[in-house]
């Protein structure tokens, strides 16, 4: 070993860098060289020299104010759009393919009717070519919601790499956002609130529909045969939200008497629903059916066993005041 | 790091890293956070370190973070998220280092009561600073020598440095830290330890 490759050896020897052979090796020629051996004397007082300018732990209220500020401008920040987070999940995608510089091109065909994509750019000039589905079912007269608006990616189906090619094609789905006015007696109106109660995608939403088809049904339009009685009886069974379930109860309330599918529904809630004030309701909207057996037998296992002492006093007043029929 | 403070930070995990980082990268704030409060000591420590003021530590934090914030969806898990958090801050640190190298005013030299220019490394490396009065050195002033060798390196021959001596990182992830090879970076570690030798040796 030469002195020159001792000299770094000892540098590498002082930080823990040498295998166990090498400071082997280094230890010998220590052994027999003066010269280096005052070299590591000298790194070795540089190191602990450098022990006067000694790390510090961070004091907690320059860590608290760090985090205080750094959380501030996380709040500022806006959330990704669309095309950013397409763009990430195309990266992401394509470099696990081998090697291949990334010259994808995105290129939108706008499917006639699908939507309209105004005025964007795509970070960098890239483009890449992608076949539009239209997600939603055709509706006429539906305007786009705005030109303003991006359709939403709802997912990638499929990246292929043409072979022997710089191309990579990417196909994915939208979701166009649409709207439509209309009167309660447009047909499409009713069929798109018959959707909304059940695949509304927020309570406020499945809520505002049910409200407005028990509306109808109250009012005593066109509940018949349309398959508003059915999509209240639904929510009121399986929807999770109470107040969406109360609307329902509400909606059915007329037709207790005359129809014995919406009489069981509202005997199911009075049995079997989380909410008291649902069970309450329920049993204040059987008044006119007190009198029939099975309303009857029902009132009796809630005035025996439901948990809430409001609900047993209510049903067991009921079925004191109504006449027994045999 | 310190035991107890690896011990902490473990039961503030509750979830593997990996899974906090899918989770930031599909867009939940609350496990970005969760991996900020993982780094932010380390972060802080580095950069304290480094610029010598906790305002500059708190702008570089400040910076990393957000970085991070806004570039994790780039994180691809080829390198451990520890080497990626730290090459962004070292990157930062850096542009840190190359904007005040043109301000620092060097102390390079220090003079004892006669005014003779004190090897300051001979001094220490046979105790003579520590056990004759006459010429005895502040502790504070050799710490405030040292970190007027430091600025008088280079923003890269000080990064590895501070990496290698004070953070104790492997020469190989300091590579990776900072985009090159280990190779480049043991380079760089010797023309720095050089440096500083000559430097603290007393000589211009």
């Amino acid at each position: 070993m030469n002195c020159e490759v001792a000299h770094e050896r000892i540098v590498l020897g002082a930080y823990g860098e040498l295998t166990d052979e090498q400071v082997h090796e280094l230890e010998r020629h220590l052994a027999t060289c003066p010269e280096c051996s005052h070299e590591r004397q000298q790194v070795l007082a540089l190191q602990s020299l450098a022990a006067a300018h000694p790390v510090v732990e961070p004091d907690a209220n320059l860590v608290a104010r760090s985090r205080l500020r750094l959380e501030e401008a996380l709040d500022a920040v806006p959330p990704k759009r669309w095309y950013e987070r397409l763009a990430q999940s195309i990266a992401k995608n394509v470099s696990s393919l081998q090697s291949a510089p990334v010259a994808a091109s995105l290129l939108l065909i706008i499917g006639g009717g699908a939507g309209t994509l105004a005025g964007y750019e795509f970070a960098q000039g890239r483009l890449a070519h992608v076949a539009v589905r239209p997600q939603v079912a055709q509706i006429q007269n539906a305007q786009p919601l705005s030109d303003a608006t991006p359709a939403e990616i709802s997912n990638i189906s499929s990246i292929a790499r043409r072979p022997n090619s710089e191309l990579i094609e990417v196909r994915y789905n939208q979701i166009v956002p649409q709207r439509i006015e209309g009167s309660l007696d447009d047909p499409t109106i009713r069929q798109l609130l018959i959707l909304a109660s059940e695949n509304g995608s927020s309570v406020g939403v499945r809520d505002d529909s049910v409200g407005l088809l028990a509306a109808e049904c109250r009012a005593g339009h066109g509940c018949k045969g349309e398959g508003f009685r059915d999509v209240l009886m639904t929510a009121l069974r399986y929807d999770k939200n109470e107040g969406v379930r109360a609307k329902a109860l509400e909606g059915l309330e007329p037709y207790v008497s005359e129809d014995m599918r919406v009489r069981d529904a509202v005997l199911e809630a009075v049995l079997y629903d989380s909410d008291p004030r649902i069970r309450t309701a329920a049993i204040n909207i059987l008044e006119p059916v007190e009198a029939d057996t099975s309303v009857r037998q029902v009132l009796s296992t809630v005035a025996n066993s439901d948990h809430n002492p409001h609900i047993r006093n209510a049903s067991r007043e009921i079925l004191s005041r109504a006449p027994v029929i045999q | 790091m310190d035991g107890p403070e690896r011990v902490q930070e473990r039961q503030q995990t509750r979830a593997p890293e990996a899974e906090l980082i899918r989770e930031a990268q599909a867009g939940s704030r609350a496990a970005f956070d969760a991996l900020v409060r993982q780094y932010e000591q380390q972060v802080l420590r580095l950069a304290l370190h480094l610029t010598g003021s906790e305002h500059d530590a708190e702008d570089i934090y400040q910076e990393a973070f957000l970085k991070a914030f806004r570039y994790i969806g780039n994180f691809r898990f080829e390198c451990s998220f520890y080497t990626w958090i730290y090459r962004i801050v070292t990157n930062l640190c850096l542009d840190q280092l190359r904007r005040k190298k043109t301000r620092r005013e060097d102390q390079a030299v220090v003079v004892d009561h006669s005014g003779d220019e004190i090897d300051v490394l001979a001094s220490v490396s046979d105790n003579r600073s520590f056990s004759n009065p006459g010429k005895e050195l502040d502790r504070k002033m050799l710490g405030e020598r040292i970190q007027a060798a430091l600025n008088k390196l280079t923003p890269r021959e000080r990064m590895v440095f501070e990496l290698k001596h004070y953070q104790g990182l492997r020469l190989r992830t300091i590579g990776e830290m900072l985009n090159t090879t280990e190779e480049t970076a043991k380079n760089t570690l010797f023309r720095a330890t050089k440096k500083l030798r000559s430097q603290l040796a007393g000589l211009r």
